[in-house]
């Protein structure tokens, strides 16, 4: 202080203190304006909800035979996601059908209330008058009142059986009805057989899509457990015949391409060769005596020796043969079936892998059934038509005549949540509750049985469809009878203990969670009415149902908690034995086709959309078809060799004429398709079934006349098909090529060497498939270094995943799991042409190199972050936006990233997104949102992070407990795609500890990880997959000096992007390289 | 023969060379106020457009999954590329007493600094969110937010922002003792701008002591810099391990680009200042010439460098290297790479021939080629690779859009109008260096 004087010192002081006054004035002034916002507690806080923890109820999703029992994750008042119902004796699995429900159920066009012929809104008491008054005229003009809807079972089934006095159709335009009417001819009774997979060691499919649902969801579980290597030591083969592969026979390790309407002729051959070769005598030798090898070779172009391989693999092991679905439904659908089932029955492996239970005994309608129905209308005879979910005025080719006979029906309600074709033609829309609201119950194949309870109060003003049938049909006189006794108007007494219970419109709405079974059920005993009673509410009509079938007496409210918490009720659901009924009709098997040409109109379900019910989902338009990559569109699959021959490029646009109508779809090229066929997939061309749908793509119905089969079923491969080149269509596909050009992302493994060691822990990982991490240099290893840098310390976990390739199928169900948990934003078709899609998984499809004696072979690789420890993301970010955590993870800070996109040129996985903009998700698509993962903005770079948000949740949980280190267990599925994987080919868990699974698949002979010579360190360890084919010799990675190799694939693949390849490129140069 | 050149073109005088180069300065001509608009024109063109990218998000622009670099990164490397020419020549040049470099270098520096500035424009013009673009500098904060060290584009902001500041004050020391000759030539407001502009100026011996050295050691500072910032930009690629990028033979490779077009744009830019300005005494054949020679020697180190990617590839048995070579040369894109070799391989051997090299308009309309041909180099380096990166079946292309054309013609805009402003206030040919080849004037003289 030498130096100052006191005059300064004071000076010095005074502006010290003044300006520090000054500043701290400044800092109370609200600079950085907060927005004040009231969070107001619960006054009575709901006994299962606590803001910010989630809540589960265990629920079924989608109906008939296929729906599958979820666990819906209920948050704050609303559903946000669906997971696996562990409990359940199916597979804890989140098919993509569960996912799309989801988002159905948060549909923007859904129907807020009911609405009126002139497009009028209602409010429900006024639309309950109008149903009631339709009803009454009907009855009142001595008419008959149909139903027509999708498949149902157990309570509801039984229930429009009383109001429509027996004139209920359960229908789908792409159903089992050819299954139920060969079961009916072959076996006698009209029911759906079961299957069951995973004793098989040889699958043969006629074309059904068995792998995306045809059948229950269960069986692609049951598919994965006979490709399992650890299961028997033997690799299940899988062989399908059928003109078309689909994304079932995409799988296929051998493809026997048969003409369109010739697998019943083949099929019924190789019961007779069969038969012959397992020396049977049974009832049904009748039956295969009338296969005959040698015509069926020549009708359906394959080879004599093909159909006796076949048979001879039926024989020698055991076998499993599914019938054609939909893609095998030609004018010998039935007879397909029957085939199929003589030969299951012939090989001796009926009540092993297949056989009959009583799984929708006669609910199962035909087509022909649908046509009388049409006739009833025309006729006059129907007073009111009520119409389900299900959208006939789309599906049915227009020589039905359904909806001009619609028209004649005085009364049409559509109970709908959503909008469609056919609810445009009733006079009154009732819009009812959806599977995330309401109650019921489901039947499976195999028997078991799925409940269904409301897992959030309805969205919107719906009611339970249950409630207003019920209600309806008591205005109206009709007296829908619950099976025996049911619990009476007592029930208002136990509804405390069923929890808390809200009400919405006079009804009561059970918010019970799945934890609840610890009610107080037990000690109130339900009073049984008398026997005709109808209850009130649908709630208590199921519940009736169930009191009278499960044979509860006092202590049944107590038991169907239970159940209920479970989401299913174990009934017997093994698989009976199917007796040949001694009447069974010998059937020839030939098919009709119609038209004149070359060329064969193949039409098949989409593995997403279905059967158009799954249009107006954007996840079901966005996430990339598996074989083609194609999004929002209708495109034909023409082989790539009739493409060249016929001078067609790719994104042509074709106009596809047969006697019915006439499309324009764009052509994309796949070789799974035979050679005189073009292929078409049902679902898209919707006209009015919402903002999403309509005028995306085309209907190929409209080029099919409604023909039934000579039992009954609906014949959809009827017709040959004339094509003109019309212009340039506007197809957008996420397939940059078609292989791997000998990168070894997908290697495969001989399945006998595979067999011999399974999954087992090798010295060597990569053994099986030849791939090595690259040798050290002898420096770095006498220091005991892996690597020039330090791999990161991960003292607890280390987290990882193996991905099974021999497993995966392709399905996608853990693409669109990714984007339910992560809130991805779907962008549309402009925004994927640009390369602009979001999707944190994205399941490449390479066509795999054989040399030439066996089919291309398909190969999903399901590519995410591989949280690399060496990531070549982290050290190039500027700002430290994404870092390696102490766990292993890439993280990934949203608010920190600036957007240099530096990480995502870096990493040679291509996994991390960019935000090109700000998205936004229309109402109430909004309710869906995750909260437990943040919305990103545009500029923003993003990617997997493992579901980091369920990691750390279950991490917080065991801790709580006071556990420190999370059990494999709660690991193995834990993330959303591993949830999801109906295929089970995702495991999750911890790379640390060496007893994990994850860790001893990481070390399995067929394991690799994807680029391990950059040295990344990934965590990701993939699991080669098993062929029974020799490979093309060419091995390591291809150049500009390497030749490609001559398979059908890279005819395919590279016909497009390879420049040498003549012709295509300077056609279209952006196409198939460019989105 | 460069004495001949010399003798020929001497300016015959002080006083013609004070007269000549002030003579253009501040007094605008309707052909430069033309070009003034048409730049301004473009920048403010450039402007919208990346007022359209902030508003929408870098959606607008054609970058893509994989290819998450397009045109910005192509243009920032292009113009850091132009920017090493001017001070190679008034740095590295001065250094070895290149006497060529005295009509050129004023011009060429200013270009180089323009240039550089321009190239800054386009890390904030490729941010995703250019909003929060100050957390690329370490600035202390509460938040304990630092920068990754590690990054390339770190070593960039380095690099880059050292590299302005340098050349800028290289580039105003050069210029006090003009700033002088302007302010003595010079009246009213103009003269005591000039005044303050020439920081006291009066060409004592002692300021002439003073300046030589601190020009010299400013030379000396700048001369590293003209081959690490370039390498440091490469490492952008090298560092990366991106096939096609990951190469050691880059620093070398894109700083012989640097200087290649940067010499390419002094002809591109001087040779019509020189006959706008009647500079011919001061700028002519001579200068062109040893540019044009610059140009063939990093020309020749270009193709070979181009050869040697391709050894690379096929010696490493790299397949991913091997492909991205492949691709570029015969892929969808090939005449990317064609218009590369052309035009940077190719045209320029014209000036092995004498006669060639010294005619203004083969020369001028090579140096054009040689400018496109360095920006399609540079897109062919950085959307070649990620367009065919690791893994086939996410490959795509790439191709600009409207918006990013828009910025690419912006940010010439922005070089030309501050390099238009430049030729008509600062003096565009170093006086004070031209009269150290004149006879000095006679004692007494009323010149000078």
């Amino acid at each position: 202080m030498a130096g100052l004087n006191r005059r300064d010192f004071l000076k010095a002081l005074g502006i010290g203190s003044g300006a520090s006054v000054m500043s701290a004035c400044r800092m109370d002034d609200n600079r950085y304006y907060t927005p004040i916002e009231q969070v107001l507690p619960y006054v009575v806080k709901p006994e299962q909800v606590t803001p910010g923890t989630p809540t589960f109820f265990a629920t079924t999703l989608g109906t008939g035979p296929n729906a599958h029992t979820v666990l819906a994750r209920h948050r704050d008042g609303r559903v946000v996601n669906v997971g696996a119902n562990t409990r359940s004796p199916m597979a804890s699995i989140v098919p993509t059908d569960a996912l799309f429900e989801l988002q159905r159920h948060f549909s923007p066009d859904r129907y807020a209330k009911p609405v009126s012929k002139d497009g009028a809104e209602l409010e429900w008491d006024a639309a309950r008058g109008q149903l009631v008054e339709g009803l009454k005229a009907a009855r009142a003009g001595g008419k008959k009142i149909a139903w027509l809807g999708p498949y149902a079972s157990g309570s509801l089934a039984n229930l429009l059986k009383d109001v429509t006095a027996d004139n209920a159709l359960h229908w789908e335009p792409l159903g089992y009805e050819a299954d139920a009417l060969a079961a009916e001819k072959v076996f006698g009774r009209r029911v759906l057989p079961a299957y069951d997979l995973s004793k098989a060691k040889y699958i043969v499919s006629f074309g059904a899509d068995f792998l995306s649902g045809w059948g229950g969801w269960e069986l692609s579980n049951q598919y994965a457990s006979a490709k399992n290597p650890n299961d028997g030591g033997f690799v299940a083969r899988f062989a399908l015949v059928s003109p078309y592969q689909d994304q079932s026979g995409v799988n296929a390790d051998d493809w026997y391409g048969c003409k369109p309407g010739t697998a019943a002729q083949v099929a019924l051959a190789i019961a007779k060769l069969v038969a012959a070769k397992k020396g049977y005598t049974g009832p049904a030798t009748r039956l295969v005596a009338a296969g005959d090898p040698a015509s069926a070779a020549a009708a359906s172009g394959l080879d004599a020796g093909d159909i006796d391989a076949i048979a001879a693999q039926i024989a020698a092991r055991d076998s499993v043969v599914l019938p054609g679905g939909a893609a095998g439904a030609s004018t010998a659908a039935t007879e397909l079936a029957m085939a199929t089932f003589l030969i299951n029955v012939v090989s001796g492996m009926a009540g092993k892998t297949f056989g009959l239970g009583r799984a929708y005994e006669g609910a199962i309608a035909s087509y022909g059934d649908v046509k009388s129905l049409v006739d009833a209308m025309n006729n006059g005879e129907v007073g009111a038509v009520l119409l389900g979910d299900t959208n006939p005025a789309y599906a049915l080719p227009a020589d039905s005549g359904f909806a001009e006979a619609l028209g004649k029906v005085p009364f049409v309600a559509s109970f709908n949540s959503q909008p469609d074709e056919t609810t445009a033609l009733a006079n009154l829309v009732l819009p009812v509750a959806d599977v995330f609201e309401d109650w019921g119950d489901e039947e499976l194949h195999s028997g078991l049985r799925l409940l269904r309870q409301p897992a959030q109060s309805p969205l919107y003003d719906a009611l339970s469809l249950g409630d207003v049938l019920l209600a309806a049909a008591r205005d109206a006189g009709l007296q829908p009878v619950a099976p025996v006794a049911a619990a009476t108007a007592g029930t208002e007494g136990t509804e405390g203990s069923d929890g808390a219970a809200i009400q919405v419109d006079g009804l009561a709405w059970n918010v019970e969670g799945a934890e609840g079974t610890e009610g107080t059920e037990g000690d109130a005993p339900a009073a049984l009415g008398p026997v005709g009673f109808t209850p009130a509410t649908y709630r208590d009509y199921v519940k009736a149902t169930w009191q009278h079938s499960s044979g509860k007496g006092a202590s049944f409210d107590l038991w169907f908690q239970e159940r209920l918490a479970d989401g299913f009720v174990a009934t017997e659901t093994s698989i009976g034995g199917a007796q040949v009924s001694p009447g069974a009709p010998v059937i020839a098997g030939a098919a009709a086709i119609e038209g004149a040409g070359e060329y064969f109109l193949h039409a098949y379900p989409h593995p997403f959309r279905k059967d158009g019910r799954f249009a107006n989902q954007p996840w079901a338009q966005e996430t990339p078809d598996p074989m083609t990559g194609q999004v929002w569109d209708s495109w034909v699959c023409v082989h790539p060799d009739t493409a060249k021959r016929l001078g067609i490029a790719r994104n042509d646009l074709l106009e596809l004429t047969t006697a019915a109508g006439s499309i324009k779809v764009g052509v994309d090229f796949y070789q799974g398709t035979r050679k005189d066929t073009f292929a078409i997939a049902f679902g898209q061309g919707h006209i009015a079934n919402g903002r999403y749908a309509n005028n995306v793509g085309a209907n190929v119905v409209s080029l099919l006349s409604a023909k039934v089969d000579g039992f009954g079923a609906i014949a959809w491969q009827q017709a040959k098909v004339a094509f003109k080149k019309v212009g340039t269509a506007d197809l957008v596909t996420t397939v940059g090529s078609d292989t791997d050009h000998h990168r070894q992302m997908a290697p495969v493994t001989d399945h006998e060497a595979l067999a011999k060691v399974g999954d087992s822990e090798s010295h060597h990982p990569g053994e099986l498939t030849g791939i090595h991490h690259l040798g050290l240099d002898p420096r770095l290893a006498e220091r005991g270094a892996v690597d020039f840098y330090d791999i990161p310390d991960h003292p607890t976990y280390r987290w990882g995943m193996s991905v099974d390739i021999n497993a995966c199928t392709g399905c996608g169900a853990c693409a669109v799991a990714c984007y339910a948990e992560n809130n991805l934003p779907v962008v549309g078709k402009a925004k994927v042409r640009d390369g602009r899609e979001m999707g944190w998984i994205r399941v490449n499809r390479y066509w795999g190199y054989t040399d030439g004696s066996g089919p291309v072979e398909t190969r999903f690789l399901p590519m995410m972050c591989q949280q690399c420890a060496h990531a070549p993301c982290e050290s190039v970010c500027p700002v430290l936006a994404t870092y390696h955590t102490i766990d292993g993870l890439n993280a990934m800070i949203y608010n920190r990233c600036v957007g240099t996109r530096y990480c995502a040129n870096n990493c040679p996985y291509i996994v991390r997104r960019f935000n090109y903009h700000s998205y936004v998700w229309p109402e109430p698509f909004n309710l869906q949102l995750n909260p437990d993962v943040m919305a990103r903005t545009m500029g923003v770079m993003e990617k997997c992070t493992f579901c980091v948000q369920r990691l750390r949740n279950t991490k917080s949980a065991y801790r709580d407990q006071g556990v420190e280190v999370v059990p494999e267990e709660a690991l193995t599925h834990v993330t959303a795609c591993a949830e999801a994987c109906p295929t089970d080919a995702i495991t999750f868990g911890n790379l640390i500890d060496a007893e994990s699974g994850v860790t001893k698949l990481a070390k399995s002979g067929r394991a690799y990880q994807v680029f391990a010579e950059l040295n990344t360190f990934s965590a990701v360890h993939y699991l080669a997959k098993a062929t029974f084919h020799p490979q093309d010799s060419h091995h390591g990675a291809d150049s500009g000096e390497h030749h490609e190799p001559e398979a059908h694939g890279d005819e395919h693949g590279d016909a497009a992007h390879a420049p040498e390849a003549e012709g295509a490129h300077h056609e279209e140069p952006a196409h198939d390289a460019a989105h | 023969m460069d004495d001949k050149y010399r003798e020929a073109n001497r300016p015959a005088t002080y006083a013609a060379a004070n007269r000549d180069i002030i003579r253009p300065l501040l007094t605008p001509t309707v052909m430069w106020v033309a070009a003034f608009v048409l730049a301004t024109a473009a920048m403010v063109y450039g402007g919208y457009c990346w007022y359209l990218q902030i508003t929408w998000g870098m959606g607008v622009a054609g970058i893509k999954h994989p290819t998450f670099w397009g045109v910005y990164i192509v243009t920032f490397v292009f113009w850091v590329g132009i920017g090493h020419a001017g001070t190679l020549i008034s740095a590295i040049l001065y250094l070895v007493r290149s006497r060529w470099r005295t009509g050129v270098y004023r011009a060429s520096e200013a270009m180089t600094i323009f240039a550089v500035m321009t190239a800054l424009l386009f890390p904030a013009l490729h941010l995703g969110r250019v909003w929060q673009m100050y957390w690329f500098f370490p600035y202390p904060n509460q938040r304990e937010l630092w920068m990754n060290f590690k990054s390339p584009l770190m070593w960039d902001v380095f690099a880059i922002s050292t590299y302005f500041t340098i050349s800028s004050v290289f580039f105003y020391v050069g210029l006090v003792p003009d700033m002088a000759i302007v302010r003595d030539h010079s009246t009213g407001l103009v003269k005591r701008i000039y005044n303050i502009l020439a920081l006291g100026w009066r060409g004592t011996n002692k300021q002439w002591h003073s300046y030589m050295a601190a020009y010299g050691f400013f030379a000396a500072f700048a001369a590293p810099l003209v081959l690490s910032v370039h390498s440091v930009v490469s490492w952008d690629f090298a560092m990366s391990n991106t096939a096609g990028w990951h190469s050691t033979l880059f620093p070398p490779y894109f700083v012989a680009g640097a200087i290649f077009s940067g010499c390419a744009m002094v002809i591109t830019l001087l040779m019509p200042m020189s006959y706008l300005f009647k500079w011919h005494d001061y700028v002519n054949t001579w200068h062109y010439e040893s540019l044009a020679k610059m140009c063939l020697l990093t020309s020749g180190i270009l193709t070979y460098s181009y050869f040697m990617e391709y050894f690379i590839a096929w010696y490493s048995q790299n397949p991913y290297e091997q492909y991205i070579f492949y691709w570029r040369t015969v892929g969808e894109q090939w005449w990317i790479f064609a218009t590369m070799v052309v035009c940077n391989c190719i045209i320029p051997l014209v000036w092995y021939k004498k006669a060639w090299r010294q005619n203004h308009v083969i020369l001028f309309v090579v140096s054009i080629f040689v400018n496109i041909g360095m920006w399609f180099e540079r897109l062919n380096i950085v959307a070649s690779s990620t367009s065919r990166s690791f893994d086939p079946s996410t490959w795509d292309l790439y191709w600009p859009t409207v918006v990013e054309w828009g910025i690419l013609l912006g940010s010439a805009g922005w070089f030309s109008f501050w390099f238009l402003l430049f030729a008509k206030t600062l003096p565009g040919v170093a006086i004070t260096e031209i009269k150290e080849m004149v006879e000095p004037p006679v004692k007494g003289s009323l010149e000078g």
